[in-house]
């Protein structure tokens, strides 16, 4: 008999979503986790008087009780939703280029149509057919991944899903501007609109239009602790400051692991919440040619720099009207993403103020913010060990140059500020290149072309998280859940 | 791999064909991954002492490096490094600068029934080995918000991470003034007493003023405490410079009040973390029915034991052999973060816990007290 039914490699999202699905159906199960502390991402750490959040932006698909498909529910189903307090943002977010535009987006439907048919006159009717375009392609896309058959499938969505999302704005839009709005959550897949499938863009509205962006109180790591209590609660067992370093197997199928003080553990099955080419290298030998070929033609994702700040004033005197916005240099998404790879003046940066409506991590009369930028590895790649310090915080000036624009003096209130680059996010993560959304999210990278979830080539290996779904927390958190069930669904046929 | 749907979508044959043309990827990801992590955060590192000063009667400096000779990771001037001896660890701050890497310096002071600094001064010999984690810690000058124009407040073997800031400036030519203000009890235990005097002579961006406890007859310069009026006499006005401050955990109440006396803000005051409190007891919020004395059984990985309340969690789990991840067992790093499933700990003013810890009942077992008994989750 294995020592367990389910080993879970990883306590990030999808990790813990996994585990405790598998141990609240009765499955006996080990999680194993490399750092201290459960969540991955989803995670806080303190400096003086505050406490950071690490990577939670604004949380999609809560949506409000009772409503269907929300990620509520699966909270509900995981005995976590009495154990967190969410807190709502009122905006989707304020999208700001200087000379261009200042616009706050409210999170609804309606309103968001008033806010961009005042700002840009005469695109009402426009702004209300790309609307329902996004709300089809959603609830089509859903159907289908769900397994409708293709002739029940509205034909438009199999027309508009895979094109780039700025033909779709092109087709909608004449004033640069305004797709430019639109587009905005581009940033939270990594890809521009030239090389991003519109259903993802629309996914991500829908997300936040129709469920509401929140966040949580105590953080992401509120929401990990959350997940882990509901796991041990019901039996489940945690190692921490432990990493696995093999995937056993035995004629070909995965059999259990060994960790790195030399225990083996074996398992009926093996779920990996590691990174796709991390989980493959601990197969050593085993790895089938097919997962080879796969893998390498999909191309590591873009990581993030990100100024963690605990700022000794409130946010209306900084300024902060809105949780969310986002500073660009400019409409040129493609060259904004270009820059992603160099160390140039960050063109782009997303600001997250948590005291708008509050999480609990800043004292009274004080902000935490951080700002954010993506950008890839290979920018810090000549950057030598003893050069790093220096290009780091020389880096991190121009986010502040650049949020200068919103709060002026901003400057001035810094009380704590740490810095986080890809090479953080490698350190942590243990991704390769530090990537925080797994494979590059462009048009090669979805369900339709790649199936490493359902189908990991390996009996026993099961997969979870953004390098086999998307990135981002509602859906790492889904597909934790979801490979689970399936594991579950298999067992019991 | 492809899904059945997937011909059906416009765009289908771009993508496939994009997918299908794309250079192999075949770069070992995780090997580089390895070695990035390894550069510059590795978990544990064995270093080589390839030199032993002796500062004063009771301090020394080793000097470390890879048995290999290749650099070790980078660093700030002001951090430290774990260090394993004797079935626990300690943190010491670098007092080399980050511009030398190819050896990394540790200036260690013997402390009063000390456990592990005498430990390293008494045993630690040319050629032998010391186990280090990578350097941490977030005592360090941040460009981003601390200023140009430095003071730094140092007790005793708290100038160690001022050495490694001085070393910093003169190395790499920064453009920063730098006023240390370091009390000793008497002249022959200055550490660094000649090499501090000879920068400052040569460097009129560094500063340093030397303030003796007990000065005895040749000693000309400040003395007394570094009291509010002494370091308005050195320093001047403050203004908004940063003002550094490590030393015994004694240091820190008093400079804090001086420093508010001279009307100086908190958020510019950094002190650097210095261990759990000497006395837990004189913490307001510890139980007034709790003697510290009287032990309690703590029951954690398999086994129970007895410990007195007043023992710091993580000192009785390593008198048990029992080893937490830790590093700077002040309360901050968060590493030796426990979780308490039964029972009631104190929580000293030192722990650094998240919002959500306290929910969960996550503690920091260096800085945590047994009041009751208690069941462990390591």
């Amino acid at each position: 008999m294995s020592d367990f039914d389910a080993v879970v490699i990883g306590a990030g999202n999808a990790g813990l979503t996994a585990a405790t699905t598998l141990q609240r159906a009765g499955l006996r199960t080990l999680l194993v986790e490399r750092h201290s502390i459960p969540g991955g991402c989803a995670t806080s750490f303190r400096r003086g008087r505050y406490e950071f959040e690490v990577a939670l932006h604004q949380l999609s698909g809560i949506g409000s009780e009772g409503q269907e498909f929300s990620l509520r529910g699966l909270f509900e189903k995981l005995g976590v939703i009495d154990r967190l307090d969410f807190v709502q943002e009122h905006d989707l977010y304020r999208a700001v280029v200087p000379g261009e535009y200042d616009v706050t987006l409210p999170a609804d439907w309606a309103a968001a149509v008033d806010v961009l048919s005042d700002a840009f006159p005469g695109n009402r009717e426009r702004v209300e057919r790309f609307f329902q375009l996004v709300k089809d392609t959603t609830i089509w896309q859903m159907a289908a991944m769900r397994g409708l058959p293709p002739e029940q499938v509205d034909p438009t969505y199999f027309r508009q899903g895979l094109r780039p999302l700025s033909e779709v704005l092109d087709d909608h839009f004449d004033d640069p501007r305004l797709k430019s709005v639109l587009a905005t959550y581009w940033t939270y897949a990594g890809q521009p609109p030239s090389r991003l499938a519109f259903q993802d863009l629309a996914l991500m509205l829908f997300a936040y239009l129709e469920f509401k962006p929140w966040h949580i109180r105590g953080g992401s790591q509120a929401m990990s602790s959350a997940f882990l209590d509901s796991f041990l609660a019901a039996g489940g067992e945690v190692r921490f400051n432990t990493a696995v370093e093999a995937i056993l197997t035995e004629r070909g199928r995965a059999v259990g692991v060994r960790l790195d003080d030399g225990q083996e553990v074996s398992a009926r099955d093996v779920i990996s919440n590691a990174s796709l080419p991390l989980t493959y290298a601990m197969l050593g030998d085993a790895v089938p040619t097919t997962v080879r070929n796969d893998l390498a033609t999909r191309r590591i994702g873009v990581s993030g720099f990100v100024l963690h700040m605990g700022l000794d004033a409130t946010p209306a005197e900084l300024g902060f009207t809105t949780s969310t916005t986002f500073v660009n240099a400019d409409l040129d998404e493609d060259r904004l993403h270009a820059s992603w790879h160099t160390l140039e003046p960050a063109r782009g940066i997303c600001v997250s103020s948590y005291d708008v409506a509050p999480i609990g991590f800043a004292p009274s009369g004080a902000t935490h913010v951080s700002l954010m930028t993506l950008q890839y590895a290979d920018a810090w790649d000549k950057v030598s060990p003893g050069e790093y310090a220096r290009a780091k915080f020389a880096y991190a000036e121009t986010l502040l140059d650049r949020v200068e624009v919103i709060t002026p003096g901003i400057r001035d209130a810094i009380e704590e500020v740490d810095v986080a680059t890809p090479m953080t996010m490698s350190r942590y993560l243990g991704h390769p290149g530090g990537a925080i959304y797994g494979y590059d999210q462009d048009r090669t990278e979805n369900w339709l072309f790649r199936n490493s979830e359902r189908e990991t080539h390996v009996p026993g290996l099961h997969l979870a998280g953004s390098w086999v779904a998307t990135g981002g927390f509602q859906p790492t958190l889904e597909s934790g859940h979801r490979v689970a069930r399936r594991l579950l669904r298999h067992q019991a046929a | 791999m492809t899904h059945r749907l997937a011909p059906l979508f416009e765009g289908y044959t771009d993508i496939q064909a994009d997918i299908d043309g794309r250079p192999a990827d075949t770069a070992d990801h995780t090997a580089q991954t390895s070695r990035t992590v390894a550069s510059y955060h590795p978990r544990r590192l064995a270093l080589t002492v390839s030199g032993i000063i002796t500062e004063t009667v009771s301090s020394a400096t080793f000097r470390l490096r890879r048995p290999d000779g290749a650099d070790l990771p980078p660093f700030l001037a002001g951090q430290y490094v774990g260090v394993f001896a004797d079935g626990t660890n300690r943190p010491y701050a670098l007092s080399s600068g980050p511009a030398s890497l190819d050896h990394w310096d540790l200036t260690v002071r013997r402390v009063p029934g000390g456990r592990i600094s005498n430990h390293l001064i008494d045993t630690l010999a040319v050629g032998g080995t010391l186990t280090t984690t990578g350097p941490m810690g977030t005592f360090h000058h941040n460009p981003l918000f601390h200023g140009d124009d430095l003071v730094f407040l140092a007790g005793g073997s708290g100038v160690v991470p001022a050495m490694s800031m001085i070393r910093d400036i003169l190395d790499n030519g920064l453009d920063r003034r730098f006023h240390l203000i370091y009390g000793s009890r008497t002249p022959d235990d200055v550490i660094f007493h000649e090499e501090l005097d000879a920068i400052a002579a040569d460097h009129p961006n560094i500063r340093v003023d030397h303030v003796m406890t007990e000065p005895g007859n040749g000693w000309a310069g400040p003395t007394g405490l570094l009291s509010s009026t002494l370091i308005k006499t050195l320093a001047g006005p403050l203004d908004r410079r940063m003002v550094y401050v490590c030393g015994p955990q004694a240091l820190y109440p008093y400079a804090l009040r001086q420093l508010e006396e001279l009307g100086h803000p908190r958020r510019r005051i950094r002190f650097e973390a210095n261990g759990a409190p000497a006395d837990p007891t004189r913490q307001a919020h510890w139980p007034a029915d709790a003697d510290p004395g009287a032990e309690v059984t703590v029951t954690a990985g398999g086994t129970s034991f007895r410990t007195p309340r007043g023992r710091p969690l993580l000192d009785a789990l390593e008198d048990q052999g029992i080893r937490p991840e830790a590093a700077c067992r002040s309360g901050e790093c968060g590493l030796c973060r426990v979780r308490v499933l039964k029972g009631t700990v104190h929580n000293a003013e030192e722990a650094r816990l998240r919002l959500s810890d306290e929910r969960f009942g996550y503690t920091h077992s260096c800085v945590a007290y047994p009041v009751t008994d208690l069941d462990l989750d390591l």
